[in-house]
């Protein structure tokens, strides 16, 4: 059951009474905040994103880890509880977090038990809503990063930002030479910020070992660590940014932007414009099902081709990260968050592919219990991870076309996956939360596109053109 | 023999530039008064009838930096609001001040600290003076009336405060600074906002009674 927000406030940590005086108790403070509507002053906004809602966040996330307590003896469950503590005034010493809170919010998103999607919702609200740099603070960024004012380093520089980005936000400009850019500037010090803190966090919330799926829990805590500091890199992001442009020609209609160097920093990303409209903006223009479809198709071969050739998983497979070009082209934006597979890694992805392939349910076992360390002496665990992992690779295996749109489909996978989390079934590779995140993202947004595909052919294609002989699978 | 004014202003003109090379290169602490004569080709006695202390010879490099600041800031487009206004101000300073960061805390805690009231230095004092009336002009230029003592305290609490930070700010580019900034003025106009209003909503009600 996804709790409440007055249950998850009483199953809070208690603060210590060495609180500072004057300062209301967290449960007081987050009480209030679930009972009054959110100020809209610039001020009082960026003090509750830099403490309550990031608060808010955590008492989730607590709730989540409390369950691993249940059944613990009393002494280590009080040593969790002090960690949690300890975890807590580091957070209330945050003061920035408007990119943190989000990140936390899309960490949150992996596991609905604890996150509804009234939560999810609400934190891409605050993500989107985050106060602005005014041009002031933007010129001296500028500035700071590429050694003169957006004026002159520019010939044209929007003042107002056309989207917020997760750690600052997106300007349109032009170059000297005539390109027209975008140009996404990171908040002052957030990125180094949210990095420090959050690797001061972690070990806090990782107080103990009580089983096998705990231990794994942690490393993928760690995972996403990492990942998040890869998120706050620009320099990371343009890095992916080229390596992926480089795989994609005119005729596959999918537009990756051009970063341009000499404008970009660990603090300035600028990259082509791409003249493209979002998801909802695409579907409100109520387009035809063949258009979708194409749209849909591409977004799956930018999938596999940026897979099976680059060895790399667009992790962020989100509605925000592709644009629909008027003469239907598909636009792919936003790099910061990719896995790379390298050595072993791929080795697994390579091996994983056979199931996916075959459609065999003895090969989907053979590959669960790879994935997530199992044996037959788990069966109940090996079942529903085998109808979880049906319900993912359907599509490709059966071939033909395949209804995105089936609402009944996308119901049984998500219930398949809150059960598995219910069930405490987290014992998995470390990436599994950014594979899930994965999932359920093209998942979700072939639902809404209401796609009808068929996968297979798109998936042979892209595997074929790296040379790589499958003919082993028919044995 | 009479030292005519244009030859005063020269020799002052000469201490504060040989003055600022040796605190950037020696640092402020290891340059003394002789040093900075010497380098001046002047008599330490008359470095004296210039500069009392090397503090005053740092308030004097910062005076003239912020007045070049403020000729910029002048010439500049205009702000949207009263809160960008003050950062472009105070950003503008710091682009100013910027050659001289590392040895300017000494003359911030002695000639602006909000503590020191009442034992200022004069040019500390001027600079203080200088720089709130630019904060006065902006506010009444974004609508705000007259800005009341303890405005003008918290203001400069505040500014000084950011100054300091900076001073000793280790981020990449001082990056910490312009958060700290932000956030410190948007605290203020807020909160200038809010006074404003409920001065206005008390007086309402007066009206109503």
């Amino acid at each position: 059951m996804p709790a409440s927000l007055p249950e998850l406030i009483a199953a809070l940590p208690h603060e210590e009474e060495s609180e500072e005086p004057g300062q209301p108790g967290l449960s007081d403070a987050l009480e209030r905040v679930a009972m009054r509507p959110v100020p809209v002053g610039r001020f009082r906004r960026l003090r509750l994103l830099g403490t309550l809602q990031a608060q808010i966040a955590v008492a989730y996330l607590f709730h989540w880890l409390r369950g691993w307590f249940k059944s613990a003896d009393e002494n280590k469950r009080l040593l969790a509880e002090t960690h949690w503590r300890t975890a807590l005034r580091v957070l209330n010493s945050m003061s920035y977090l408007r990119g943190a809170v989000m990140k936390a919010g899309q960490m949150l998103a992996n596991f609905p038990d604890i996150a509804p999607r009234a939560f999810v919702e609400t934190l891409e609200r605050l993500h989107f809503d985050a106060p602005p740099m005014h041009w002031s603070l933007l010129r001296e960024m500028v500035h700071n990063e590429l050694g003169d004012d957006p004026e002159n380093v520019f010939a044209e520089f929007d003042k107002r930002a056309f989207a917020a980005a997760s750690l600052g936000q997106v300007h349109r400009a032009r170059l000297q030479t005539g390109e027209q850019v975008a140009v996404k500037i990171q908040y002052p010090g957030i990125a180094r910020t949210i990095r420090e803190d959050f690797r001061n966090l972690f070990p806090f919330l990782l107080p103990a070992r009580l089983s096998n799926d705990w231990e794994n829990t942690k490393d993928q805590f760690e995972d996403l660590r990492l990942r998040i500091e890869a998120e706050t890199d620009y320099v990371q992001e343009a890095a992916n940014l080229e390596k992926v442009r480089a795989l994609f020609r005119e005729e596959d209609g999918i537009v990756v932007p051009r970063v341009y160097r000499e404008f970009s920093t660990a603090r300035v990303l600028t990259m082509d414009w791409i003249d493209g409209v979002h998801m909802d903006d695409y579907l409100a223009r109520n387009p035809s099902q063949e258009e979708r479809n194409e749209f849909a198709r591409k977004m799956l071969r930018a999938w596999y081709r940026i897979l099976f050739t680059g060895r790399m998983l667009y992790a962020d497979f989100h509605p925000g990260n592709f644009l629909f070009l008027p003469d239907g082209r598909l636009g792919l934006i936003d790099f910061g968050f990719m896995l790379h597979y390298e050595g072993e890694e791929w080795e697994i992805m390579r091996r994983m592919d056979r199931a996916l392939t075959t459609g065999r349910r003895d090969d989907r076992i053979a590959a669960i219990k790879e994935w997530s360390n199992t044996t037959d002496e788990e069966p109940e665990r090996i079942r529903l991870m085998e109808e979880f992992a049906d319900w993912c690779w359907r599509s490709r295996y059966c071939g033909g076309e395949f209804d995105f749109g089936d609402e009944a489909d996308f119901r049984r996978g998500v219930d398949l996956f809150t059960e598995m989390v219910r069930k405490r079934y987290s014992r998995a590779r470390p990436s599994t939360p950014t594979v899930s995140r994965h999932q359920f993202g093209w998942r979700s947004i072939y639902y809404r596109l209401k796609a009808k595909i068929d996968v297979r052919p798109i998936c042979e294609e892209e595997v074929k053109a790296t040379g790589w002989d499958r003919s082993e699978y028919a044995a | 023999m009479r030292i005519t004014a244009q030859a005063k202003s020269e020799t002052r003109h000469r201490i504060l530039e040989v003055a600022a090379d040796l605190f950037r290169t020696k640092g402020f602490e290891s340059t003394t008064t002789r040093d900075v004569a010497q380098a001046a080709g002047i008599a330490t006695g008359t470095l004296f009838n210039y500069f009392a202390t090397k503090e005053t010879i740092v308030t004097e490099l910062a005076a003239e930096a912020l007045a070049r600041a403020r000729k910029q800031f002048e010439k500049a487009e205009p702000s949207e609001t009263f809160e960008e206004a003050l950062f472009a101000l105070v950003a503008i300073e710091l682009r100013q001040l910027r050659p001289s960061r590392k040895y300017i805390a000494p003359m911030l805690e002695t000639a602006l600290s909000p503590l020191a009231a009442g034992q200022r230095n004069e040019p500390g004092e001027e600079l203080r003076v200088r720089h709130l009336e630019m904060v006065v002009s902006l506010a009444h230029s974004h609508g705000f009336g007259e800005l009341s003592p303890v405005a003008l305290q918290l203001y400069w609490t505040l500014y000084t405060g950011a100054l300091a930070f900076w001073a000793k700010d280790r981020s990449p580019k001082q990056e910490d600074t312009l958060a700290l900034l932000d956030e410190s003025l948007a605290m203020f106009a807020a909160w200038l906002a809010d006074s404003a209003n409920e001065t206005k909503r008390s007086n309402g009600s007066n009206n109503t009674e």
